[in-house]
């Protein structure tokens, strides 16, 4: 019992180690959870991703706190966020004194003009594999597409276009679809 | 506002609770609480505490908070910062992960769920939008974004292509270093 925490609170660690660019960079890692140790599903995931994203919290933290939980209960989530910001205290107070410097730094520039793509490359790869689980149903012979919802992803696409990028509004006009198409 | 552990740790219990919806919401809500109402912090250090988190391992959020805790009261202002912005957010999660399994078979439960899960997609278009600009700058950046986009696809650990851009960036400013000297 006490190894599952040991290794939750490892994995966050890597999680707040590794992450760079955003909440949605911290997907791949929570991902390779499933793959290695299937503590939730992926199905889970995706709601996890949704609740991060219309409550109030950084979106990283909140599904550490989530994804926590589906592991090991309240203390699981007190276990991930606790690991998760553990990296962020000590760099980011190690960095204080120098911030300027660091920022400015020559070597600082070169690393992030190879990690920046890297990331995107990164998040990319999770909106692909979502899209593969949940439209083309994990499935590549395309005979069982989810059309109503490779409908409802084109039309949020082109809307994007549209409307400002404020996440909410595109989870609002989502949800208010899929209840239509419930009761439908 | 006298700057203390309480004030702190009050100051960001309200910054996380009203903190929604993506990372760059963080600098509007820092301005108004920290810059305009409380006189902590001025214009030029938010935007700098802004351009190091970006650079900094972790969530750009939690990275400002820790600055601005850490200039106002040092280890004592980190912990308060952070204590007080993940408050809010901490139990809410717990509130809704308690009930989720209960509620997440009533119908419209299960419409608003299936409608977010679909929207998660292009919420990821979009943050991929807003990065791709600063990323993707000439033939190199394409080139590693494509290379390192099949190799997660073929499931390589993100750790380790993490770690191989870091080393790789390294290396690319030693070579240029030399060029220069």
């Amino acid at each position: 019992m006490l190894n599952s925490y040991f290794l939750l609170f490892f994995e966050f660690i890597k999680v707040g180690l590794f992450t760079f660019g955003g909440g949605y960079a911290s997907l791949p890692f929570l991902y390779q959870m499933i793959e290695n140790y299937n503590w939730f599903s992926s199905f889970e995931l995706t709601q996890m991703i949704a609740i991060a994203g219309i409550t109030p919290g950084p979106i990283g933290f909140n599904m550490a706190t989530f994804a926590g939980f589906k592991t090991l209960g309240i203390l699981g989530a007190l276990t991930s966020s606790l690991a998760l910001v553990l990296p962020m205290i000590i760099i980011t107070s190690l960095i204080f004194r120098i911030y300027l410097k660091f920022s400015e730094s020559k070597l600082v520039k070169s690393i992030l003009y190879v990690l920046r793509p890297t990331s995107c490359a990164l998040i990319a790869g999770v909106g692909l594999r979502l899209f593969y689980s949940s439209i083309l149903k994990n499935n590549l012979s395309f005979s069982n597409i989810d059309y109503l919802g490779l409908g409802l992803v084109v039309i949020l696409f082109i809307l994007t276009f549209k409307l400002r990028r404020d996440p909410i509004i595109y989870m609002m006009i989502a949800a208010i679809v899929g209840v239509i198409i419930k009761f439908c | 506002m006298k700057v203390n552990f309480i004030n702190i740790f009050i100051t960001f219990l309200k910054i996380g609770a009203i903190l929604l919806g993506g990372g760059y919401v963080i600098i509007p809500i820092m301005q108004s609480e920290l810059v305009e109402k409380r006189n902590w912090l001025n214009e030029q250090e938010l935007c700098d505490y802004y351009c190091v988190s970006q650079c900094l391992p972790g969530i750009i959020a939690v990275n400002m908070s820790i600055l601005v805790g850490y200039k106002l009261a040092k280890f004592k202002g980190v912990l308060a910062s952070i204590l007080g912005m993940s408050f809010s957010p901490f139990i809410i999660i717990l509130l809704i992960a308690n009930i989720l399994n209960k509620i997440s078979n009533i119908p419209f439960i299960d419409g608003i769920f299936w409608g977010v899960n679909l929207s998660v997609i292009v919420l990821i278009y979009l943050a991929l939008k807003e990065m791709w600009q600063k990323s993707i700058v000439d033939l190199f950046s394409s080139i590693w974004f494509a290379l390192i986009l099949i190799l997660t696809v073929l499931k390589v650990s993100p750790v380790i292509l993490i770690i191989s851009s870091i080393l790789v960036g390294a290396i690319l400013h030693l070579i240029k270093g030399e060029k220069n000297a």
